[in-house]
């Protein structure tokens, strides 16, 4: 009896000693105002960049006595976007979210965001010339402009040093051509006499259209019309199929990349496993390869017959039309993507400042100088322009799956063509 | 007379939490779909016109969602039989009053409290090729060790429905356990002196009045497999190509990819719709045959 009399009285203490915190922390701040702000899980994992994130954090809410800054981590692949919009319509959205340029349209074309450009036209202090002017422009529509990019990362080719050594082939140099880089993965490419499949791969593939998409645009080729509208006459376009079909064949024909059975059977990264030789990756791939101890060196893709091009995927701050505290938002806003803040915060690897300022400090590295110059042709993502683009990815993908499992009962340009159908239904509806 | 009516108004205030959470998250939000599911409505536009049965029209003339369905009716007919009789297997073993039993039990009802991301990688680890827990043990014994589980059409549903079975053990067995437990032993006394076996006792005692336990689980079973969803996310996206598609695969594309909610509100209530029917189909059969027939 004692025993339970003494437990039943702990408990009591326990309920009104939380009662009792809750309310003093009411009473502690009447005029308190949190300032709401979404983001997605990422490097945060990282517990030096946490710590970084919350030091930032509190300067800012020492600037602003009386302010709260309340992160609200959404995690999980693919979850950012649904939960946002589910809070926009519900009515409890954040003040101020991270908006990724890959699927930055279904923000910007429903009127999710507010408008910044009165926002920098009233302040003086905010000079929008310190942003690369490519990467402001993806969150631009007509006159308006939906975010402040914070950091960028174009798609790049990553080559490992030591394998290029021990086949004693010269690394990459910028502007190549799709010949030189088939010459260079046959070269890279290891497959023992009566082996299945190659020990090593000259390149790396995975089936995730953001990243073979480039295979299109480095062939001249596209997923869509100019305008955004349709896919038929250019994702079956002549110069698309082209690029498939060398996709197809780097997998079947010349077993320089692995096949997706392949791949899928090493069951881990095969560049970072250091079993292929190049890949075509981001920059907060480097986080990786740098704790792994790879030594590798970053180059623009190689192209078939047009101008180097590639994609650039972007992060920026938007302040949402439902904001309570909009003004307060963008403060942050210019806080966050201001030199001071973007120097500490691109030291992590993740990503590129898109403050030239901050950028400038890692001039004169190869590796960044080498992003840099990416960055200076890149194009935004369909995302940033398409709403339905999630969709046309998962097309996409299921379109190579389709090509690569049928092992070559499935033409690539009837499978184009198949996929053309079905993207330009899923536009038109 | 007094204290009847106030007992009343005591009854109605013990029920009225369940019943408004469950008519504000529950019967509100499903009308509300129906509603829905008869306008073309995307998530983000103020208009919303009418247009009557159009989604039902379009998914069925799509061959993808028909497909899904198939593959849906697919992992329903494999995993649910399997499940049941796995689970109800396992209880009968661990139902035993034996030394060290609650081990056992412990180690079956794992999974469940489990994330299903969580397992779906361990899952994952399990089924690769070469490294894998299964190739590595075929590669010791010689066999082919190269078979890449999710990655092979007709594999990877297989996959996913032995996934199934190890998932859902854990509150399976327990019910069925409690179910077993519950059986007076003066059945079994009757029947051992009878002369029955204890495969006899098993078919002849427990089975019989096991059935409302096992109506139960079925139908909680399928309900279950019609949603299956998660390990299809994680871990093949529907591939490879498209034979692990499933009906709520679908629903998550065009709500979250195409942010049509009034097709996904459709496609949802034909979901509804086909585990209705079967639910139906299985306490109708199940009556008859278990519950009525069953002592025979």
């Amino acid at each position: 009896m004692n025993a339970d009399h003494a437990h039943r009285a702990a408990v009591s203490v326990g309920v009104l000693l939380i009662a009792l915190l809750g309310g003093c922390g009411e009473e502690s701040a009447p005029h308190e105002r949190v300032l709401r702000v979404a983001n997605w899980g990422g490097a945060q994992v990282d517990p030096k960049f946490m710590k970084l994130e919350r030091q930032i954090r509190e300067e800012f809410e020492a600037q602003h006595p009386g302010v709260r800054v309340q992160i609200e981590q959404i995690p999980g692949e693919g979850q950012y976007a649904p939960k946002l919009l589910m809070m926009h319509v519900s009515g409890s959205m954040p003040d101020v979210i991270h908006l990724d340029a890959s699927y930055a349209a279904v923000f910007m074309d429903n009127n999710v965001l507010r408008d910044l450009k009165p926002y920098i036209e009233n302040d003086e202090a905010f000079n929008l010339d310190n942003y690369f002017e490519n990467i402001v422009n993806i969150a631009r529509r007509g006159d308006r402009l939906y975010a402040i990019p914070l950091d960028f990362t174009p798609m790049v080719m990553y080559y490992n040093k030591k394998l290029f050594g021990a086949a004693g082939v010269s690394y990459p140099h910028e502007g190549w051509t799709w010949d030189e880089f088939l010459e260079t993965a046959r070269k890279l490419t290891v497959f023992p006499e009566g082996a299945n499949s190659p020990r090593q791969y000259g390149m790396n593939f995975e089936n995730w259209m953001p990243s073979w998409v480039l295979w299109l645009w480095t062939n001249g080729g596209d997923v869509l019309s100019p305008d955004g509208k349709r896919a038929s006459g250019y994702f079956d376009g002549p110069r698309s199929v082209e690029a498939i079909q060398f996709v197809v064949d780097l997998m079947t024909k010349y077993r320089v990349a692995p096949h997706l059975r392949e791949s899928a059977a090493a069951g881990v990264d095969l560049f970072r496993s250091q079993r292929a030789a190049m890949d075509l990756k981001g920059h907060w791939a480097m986080i990786d390869y740098r704790a792994d101890g790879i030594d590798f060196g970053v180059v623009g893709l190689p192209t078939n017959g047009v101008a180097p091009v590639t994609v650039v995927y972007e992060a920026g701050l938007s302040i949402t039309r439902k904001a309570r505290y909009p003004d307060l938002g963008w403060e942050y806003i210019k806080f966050m993507t201001g030199k001071d803040v973007q120097v500490r915060r691109v030291a992590s690897g993740l990503a590129i400042s898109a403050n030239k300022q901050a950028a400038a400090q890692s001039a004169g590295n190869p590796v960044e100088d080498a992003f840099i110059r990416a960055a200076q042709y890149a194009r935004p993502p369909w995302g940033a322009r398409v709403e339905r683009y999630a969709f046309i990815e998962e097309l996409g993908r299921e379109m190579m799956e389709d090509i690569l499992y049928s092992d070559g009962e499935l033409p690539v340009r009837q499978a184009l063509q198949q996929t053309a159908k079905l993207i330009d239904a899923a536009l038109a509806e | 007379m007094n204290s009847s009516r106030e007992r009343k108004w005591r009854g109605y205030l013990f029920v009225a939490p369940a019943t408004i959470y469950l008519a504000t998250f529950a019967f509100f939000p499903m009308v509300f779909a129906g509603y829905m599911s008869l306008h073309r409505w995307h998530l983000l536009k103020q208009e919303h016109p009418s247009v009557g049965l159009a989604n039902f029209a379009q998914m069925f003339a799509n061959p993808f969602f028909r497909n899904a369905i198939y593959n849906t009716l697919i992992y329903v007919v494999f995993s649910v039989p399997l499940g049941v009789v796995t689970s109800l297997a396992i209880a009968a073993l661990v139902a035993q009053r034996l030394r060290g039993v609650g081990f056992f039990r412990t180690l079956f009802y794992i999974p469940a409290v489990s994330s299903q991301v969580a397992i779906s990688m361990v899952v994952i680890w399990i089924l690769l090729p070469e490294v894998g827990l299964i190739n590595s043990v075929m590669g010791w014994l010689g066999l082919d060790n190269t078979t890449n589980f999710l990655a092979e059409p007709g594999w990877a549903m297989a996959a996913l429905i032995a996934m199934s079975l190890w998932i859902g053990l854990g509150p399976r067995m327990i019910i069925f356990m409690a179910g077993i437990q519950s059986i007076p032993e003066t059945f079994y006394e009757a029947a051992a002196i009878d002369g029955a076996t204890a495969w006899k006792r098993f078919r002849y005692v427990t089975l019989p009045l096991l059935a409302p336990t096992t109506l139960f689980i079925v139908v909680t079973t399928t309900i279950a497999a019609f949603q299956l969803f998660t390990p299809v996310y994680m871990m093949t996206k529907g591939g490879p190509r498209r034979t692990t598609d499933v009906v709520l695969y679908h629903i998550y594309k065009e709500a979250w990819q195409k942010f049509e909610v009034g097709m996904a509100s459709a496609m949802s209530y034909v979901l509804f719709a086909m585990i209705l029917i079967v639910a139906a189909l299985q306490f109708r059969i199940m009556r008859r045959g278990l519950i009525e027939g069953g002592a025979e």
